[in-house]
């Protein structure tokens, strides 16, 4: 038996061993033939095709015109930015907790310069015990007035905070000013 | 054709910020439509001279959001702009805008223009938030005008910020505890000087 496959065995083996002889030309029609061949697009979706599209370097062609436009739009992106304000904006560094103690409210918010007077901006939530209502949030140094709306509707003042010095519109608010560098 | 948009675009920028001065602060449209032409006239007005606008914005702001009527919102940031105007006056040219802010809330509470620059000549290098927001708190619970700004000028050399918050809760405290306002101003103010100075 050993015999009977010996020589086919052999004869592949012989064949394997062989010394392979390449054609000297042969890289070179690899090569070209790659050149012309379309670069095979990876079918990706999501996230990965997103992030490789936007990491792929490009080539921009651009004339120095068109450059010099494509700085001053960006500088009028800068410059056009919404509100007019050459105070600090409102929102900063410290971390200010409001509380109103409303029992059997629906809803309490507070309001103020550092929200541009807006219930909808920051509601407090129902603290750990009936009636407590609780908000932290975030303002810039200096002197802030405010006050609270219950159920959308009702202003209150802070009866914990100084009242604002004079009531233009009826309906009193309180002030609070947070320390740091004015 | 990205040609044709970019020089378009760079035609434009220019044009960008005069238009937006125009169209004044995007969050004025929130105001009465009859009202909203003289906010936004007063708050050109003070940005011309060079006061803080963002208090006038803020108070217009805050009387819609309590719908006041609209000659009421209009006369009350008529007389803030004039009250800003009056604290940069007082303050000095180096002023900042927070610092204007708190003079305005002083004068509307009852300070005198004399008391903001003598606060600012005692304290010529600090800010003068705190202690000008010190006195129109003092002066909203109840002490007299002329003895909150003694008292705060009186502090004005060697109090600090936290220790100016310290001493008005303590004469808040004090009235809510049934003192005589301009007492427990006079006491407390006595008694922060003497921490001062016993302070190295």
């Amino acid at each position: 038996m050993s015999d009977h496959l010996e020589g086919p065995i052999a004869r592949a083996v012989d064949e394997l061993r062989r010394p392979l002889r390449l054609d000297p030309a042969l890289d070179a029609r690899i090569m070209a033939a790659v050149a012309v061949e379309p670069a095979p697009r990876a079918r990706r979706r999501g996230p990965v095709a997103l992030w490789a599209w936007l990491a792929r370097p490009r080539t921009l062609r651009l004339s120095p015109l068109a450059g010099l436009a494509a700085a001053a739009a960006l500088v009028a992106l800068v410059w056009w930015r919404p509100g007019t304000s050459d105070v600090t904006p409102a929102r900063g560094p410290a971390e200010v907790q409001f509380v109103l103690v409303q029992p059997g409210a629906a809803s309490v918010a507070v309001v103020g310069d550092f929200n541009d007077w807006d219930p909808s901006a920051d509601s407090l939530v129902p603290g750990p015990t009936g009636g407590l209502w609780v908000a932290t949030i975030p303002l810039a140094p200096g002197r802030h007035r405010y006050a609270f709306v219950v159920d959308g509707r009702r202003w209150v003042p802070d009866p914990g905070a100084p009242r604002a010095a004079g009531d233009d519109f009826d309906t009193p608010s309180s002030v609070l000013t947070v320390g740091g560098d004015l | 054709m990205t040609r044709v948009l970019l020089l378009a675009l760079a035609v434009l920028a220019p044009c960008a910020a005069p238009l937006r001065a125009q169209a004044g602060d995007p969050r004025l449209a929130r105001l009465d439509p009859a009202v909203r032409p003289v906010i936004v006239a007063l708050v050109d007005s003070a940005r011309a001279a060079g006061l803080p606008t963002e208090p006038l914005v803020q108070r217009a702001l805050e009387g819609t959001s309590k719908r006041a009527a609209g000659d009421r919102v209009v006369a009350a940031v008529r007389r803030l702009a004039r009250d800003l105007g009056t604290a940069r006056s007082a303050l000095g040219p180096a002023a900042t805008g927070p610092e204007i802010d708190a003079g305005a809330a002083a004068l509307y509470a009852g300070a005198r223009s004399g008391d903001l620059t003598a606060l600012r000549a005692r304290r010529p290098r600090q800010s003068l938030v705190v202690p000008l927001g010190v006195l129109a708190d003092l002066v909203a619970t109840g002490v007299p005008a002329d003895t909150a700004a003694a008292a705060v000028l009186a502090l004005a050399a060697t109090t600090a910020d936290d220790d100016y918050l310290a001493f008005r809760r303590n004469v808040e405290r004090d009235i809510a505890l049934g003192a005589p306002p301009a007492a427990a101003a006079a006491v407390r103010s006595t008694a922060a000087t003497a921490d001062a100075i016993r302070k190295p």
